[in-house]
């Protein structure tokens, strides 16, 4: 049966408390996850009392303000620090979103950050997105055509026609949206998960790509599209509020309509 | 430990081909459910009394039988189909879950027949 419960390696124990310092006028608590994979201890959450007047307002600036001042080994991955790359995505106070874009004052006066769910994890904050990107270079996320390329011109499209992929094409790929879902959490080897899905939407409906059918044909599986249950988390957590749920529907409205 | 590329692990088996079929008549047996079930209740609660010879004269009517054969058939069905998706969900390891998926396909079978029968055995007469 599938596992309800963490392994016992794999359960969090208490952690380190950072005392607020002197003169802090703005308690904030932070607890964050934190594991070291060469320490062969089970994960411990920690708790980081800081004053909300030294750091930023991202919750992106406050992991910064903590790795610089408090404990330099805490662990994440960030890049861009506005919501284009992806890097930062956690899972902050039960919801997964980017650090860089979610604002303290917007959350609770105690913040609860954890990597994102139901992956392995490499150190801290940073999760293992392996399976996650092979998923997406499965559904073979570029152009594939029979046609060959016009000698004096681009392949064209209409206007309307690139504003179908334009929402789909936004995706930065943080894996916010799979790692959300439960039935990713289930079935993450076979289901490919909202993101590999809507990516795959996004060269189904272009205009200028031929391997519609190909596309169609591969998804058409109980697992890899059908582990789909309309959930919605997808779409609620999107940072960039895509509507992954609504690609995979379009999908299975497509599979439909082909066969009668 | 399996040193397969990650790649080489998602695409597996390959993809199934199939699946339009079980999500569509999912779909199909649950819009059917809805006028069936809704005249089930309602007309099982304008009855006039719940007592044996009542509910057994109101069951040997002929459009009664036809819909309650209908309405058997139709929730055996639907069960079936979403049990499956549950127990594909949950239940791991290729054995177990295919011992589990054709004891509940014989499961819901039986049901469906014994449902069937029985509305058939009543509505022609035999002493219940």
């Amino acid at each position: 049966m599938t596992g309800f419960r963490l392994p016992a390696n794999s359960r969090i124990v208490k952690g380190i408390t950072h005392a607020a310092p002197r003169g802090t006028r703005e308690l904030r608590t932070v607890r964050i996850y934190r594991f070291n994979p060469d320490a062969g201890v089970n994960p411990r959450l920690d708790s980081f009392e800081l004053d909300a007047r030294s750091c930023g307002p991202m919750v992106l600036d406050v992991l910064i303000q903590i790795k610089a001042a408090i404990d330099s080994s805490l662990t994440f991955r960030r890049s861009c620090r506005e919501g284009i790359c992806g890097s930062c995505a956690m899972n902050i106070n039960g919801v997964n979103r980017l650090a860089c874009t979610t604002a303290t004052r917007d959350l609770a006066a105690e913040i609860r950050i954890y990597p994102l769910p139901a992956l392995p994890v490499v150190k801290d904050l940073v999760a293992d997105l392996t399976n996650f990107y092979a998923q997406y270079a499965s559904v073979k996320p570029w152009l594939q055509t029979r046609t060959p390329v016009p000698a004096d011109r681009e392949r064209l499209q209409s206007k309307e026609e690139q504003e179908r992929i334009d929402r789909p094409a936004a995706c930065i790929l943080c894996a916010c949206c799979s790692t959300a879902c439960p039935s990713y959490w289930w079935n993450s080897e076979r289901f490919l998960g909202p993101a590999a899905l809507l990516a795959a939407y996004r060269w189904i409906i272009d205009s200028r790509d031929e391997a519609t059918g190909e596309r169609l044909d591969e998804l058409e599986d109980p697992f890899r599209l059908y582990r789909c249950h309309t959930i919605m988390n997808c779409t609620d957590v999107c940072p960039k509020d895509l509507n992954p749920a609504r690609a995979i529907a379009e999908i299975k409205k497509m599979l439909l309509e082909r066969q009668s | 430990m399996s040193l397969r590329s990650p790649l080489g692990r998602v695409l597996g088996a390959g993809s199934a081909k199939r699946g339009v079929h079980h999500w569509w008549m999912q779909r199909l047996t649950s819009v059917a459910l809805v006028p069936l079930s809704i005249w089930f209740v309602v007309s099982l609660l304008s009855l006039p009394s719940f007592d044996h010879a009542t509910v057994v004269a109101w069951m040997a009517g002929s459009w009664t039988a036809l819909l309650l054969i209908l309405l058997v058939l139709t929730c055996a069905w639907h069960s079936q189909l979403g049990v499956r998706v549950v127990v594909e969900d949950y239940v791991q390891g290729a054995g177990a879950r295919t011992v589990t998926l054709v004891s509940l396909m014989f499961a819901h079978t039986l049901i469906a027949a014994a449902g069937v029968f029985a509305v058939l055995k009543v509505a022609f007469g035999a002493a219940p």
